[in-house]
């Protein structure tokens, strides 16, 4: 009993001490313009979770990053391996990929504004977010295969879709979910980003942006409260798929 | 019979073949032995086809029909001991596996992963493979280190019943004893014999 009381207080400690600062903050500026407090912003959470067009823009927000995150790793996926196997693939993609990698997020928003339709936009962000993530990723596991293990399999007539299959798969798996957890934090991250820049008709990044323009920060927390608690969940779910997969 | 002529190989800079001849039955066991690093691995190697020679011939062999049993265990740490003994069998024969598992007495390790396995078992695992793989000549590279006498004696009596000719390399008393043609290597480099 004693030992439940302290695990208890333990996990409820942290975001008591820190809503508890919060309410201070909010206390000390004296304005909800400025800065509501848990309990308003928590009200706000609960009234905007009643309504359809919170659900359909939460919805729409999770369609589009997950399109992203998996255009993203696929196509990472796939100019890893013909980087790390050809070396004139590495040649000519690997420094364009770095450039990717070293850009801007709001340079690319803008950039793909100019091209793309503008409820693409926040997919294609956050798949070129998540592209240089997966391929470092898979890149770097592909770099540090077993070479004794490519060699057993050759020496054991293995076909290259067998060897694929039963040692570079696997082994590159723990790199590959490493990548692919860090990669989902970007996908979430510059698609909703893309959203506020480029508001399509039913995004979480839209109501952030009529809550700014309508100066509700509530509704600015909130949704901000929103995004943060999916962005967990879903992390913790992905981690939860992958970690069944290394059981497989 | 198979034959090694004139083989010249270097690692790097360091010459471990020069211009090494040697004539091996196609049948029976043969035995490789010398101190460590004489180059008994390489001439593995070689008659595997794992390791290009600079020069020389070899001939009586296809390389593409050997199964070569490395030093190291070399298994998958994500597969179970019956799924290495699957992963070599063709589709026709993986009704075999019982009988691989058998021939490393390790019926009740079918679904062990190798973390979970001794380093005994392990080399007989890596051993059974390469047995299970089959060919025209097993080449085995210390095939029973780590293994107990016991042991190895029933497993050198299960590799005799295969009828395949064997040329191993090995340290242990007990597995040369076993050969019926022992040859003795002084290296690196190799020469004439």
């Amino acid at each position: 009993m004693r030992f439940g009381l302290k695990k208890a207080l333990q996990a409820a400690a942290p975001p008591a001490l820190w809503l508890g600062v919060w309410q201070l903050a909010a206390l000390a500026a004296g304005r909800e313009l400025l800065l509501p407090g848990p309990l308003a912003v928590g009200e706000r959470l609960l009234v905007l979770a009643g309504t359809a067009d919170f659900w359909l823009s939460v919805g729409s927000t999770l369609g589009r990053v997950f399109l992203g995150l998996l255009w993203g790793a696929l196509a990472g996926a796939a100019l890893a391996f013909a980087t790390h196997f050809s070396p004139w693939a590495d040649r000519l993609i690997s420094p364009a990929i770095r450039v990717v990698r070293a850009t801007p997020v709001v340079s690319f928003i803008l950039l793909v504004y100019l091209w793309v339709a503008r409820s693409a936009i926040p997919w294609v962000i956050a798949g070129l977010m998540v592209l240089p993530v997966v391929w470092g990723a898979l890149g770097a596991g592909l770099d540090s295969l077993d070479k004794q293990l490519l060699e057993f399999a050759r020496a054991y007539r293995f076909t290259r879709f067998k060897t694929l299959r039963l040692v570079c798969l696997p082994a590159l798996r723990p790199q590959f979910a490493a990548g692919l957890l860090t990669a989902f934090g970007l996908a979430w991250k510059s698609g909703v980003a893309a959203e506020v820049l480029c508001p399509p008709a039913y995004a979480i990044g839209s109501r952030i942006q009529q809550a700014k323009l309508g100066l509700e920060t509530a509704d600015l927390f909130a949704w901000t409260l929103a995004i943060v608690a999916l962005s967990l969940a879903l992390e913790k779910l992905l981690r939860q798929v992958l970690k069944r997969g290394d059981r497989a | 019979m198979i034959k090694l002529e004139n083989i010249t190989l270097r690692y790097g800079e360091k010459l471990i073949l020069d211009r090494f001849s040697l004539e091996l039955p196609g049948r029976g066991f043969t035995a490789l032995s010398g101190p460590s690093g004489c180059g008994k691995t390489t001439l593995l190697r070689v008659l595997a086809g794992l390791a290009a020679p600079e020069c020389g011939t070899v001939s009586g062999i296809d390389p593409a029909r050997t199964a070569f049993l490395f030093q190291e265990d070399r298994l998958l740490p994500w597969r179970t001991v019956r799924q290495h003994i699957a992963d070599v069998l063709p589709r026709a024969r993986r009704g075999e596996v019982g009988k691989w598992l058998a021939f490393a007495e390790m019926e009740g390790e079918g679904d062990a992963c190798p973390a979970g396995l001794s380093g005994g078992m392990a080399r007989r695992l890596a051993l059974a493979r390469c047995a299970a793989l089959g060919g025209e000549l097993l080449l085995l590279d210390e095939p029973f280190a780590g293994v107990d006498p016991a042991r190895t004696a029933r497993m050198l009596e299960r590799l005799r019943a295969l009828d395949a000719p064997v040329v191993l390399a090995s340290h242990q008393p007990q597995v040369l004893s076993a050969c019926e043609r022992m040859i003795a290597l002084d290296g690196p480099p190799l020469v004439q014999i």
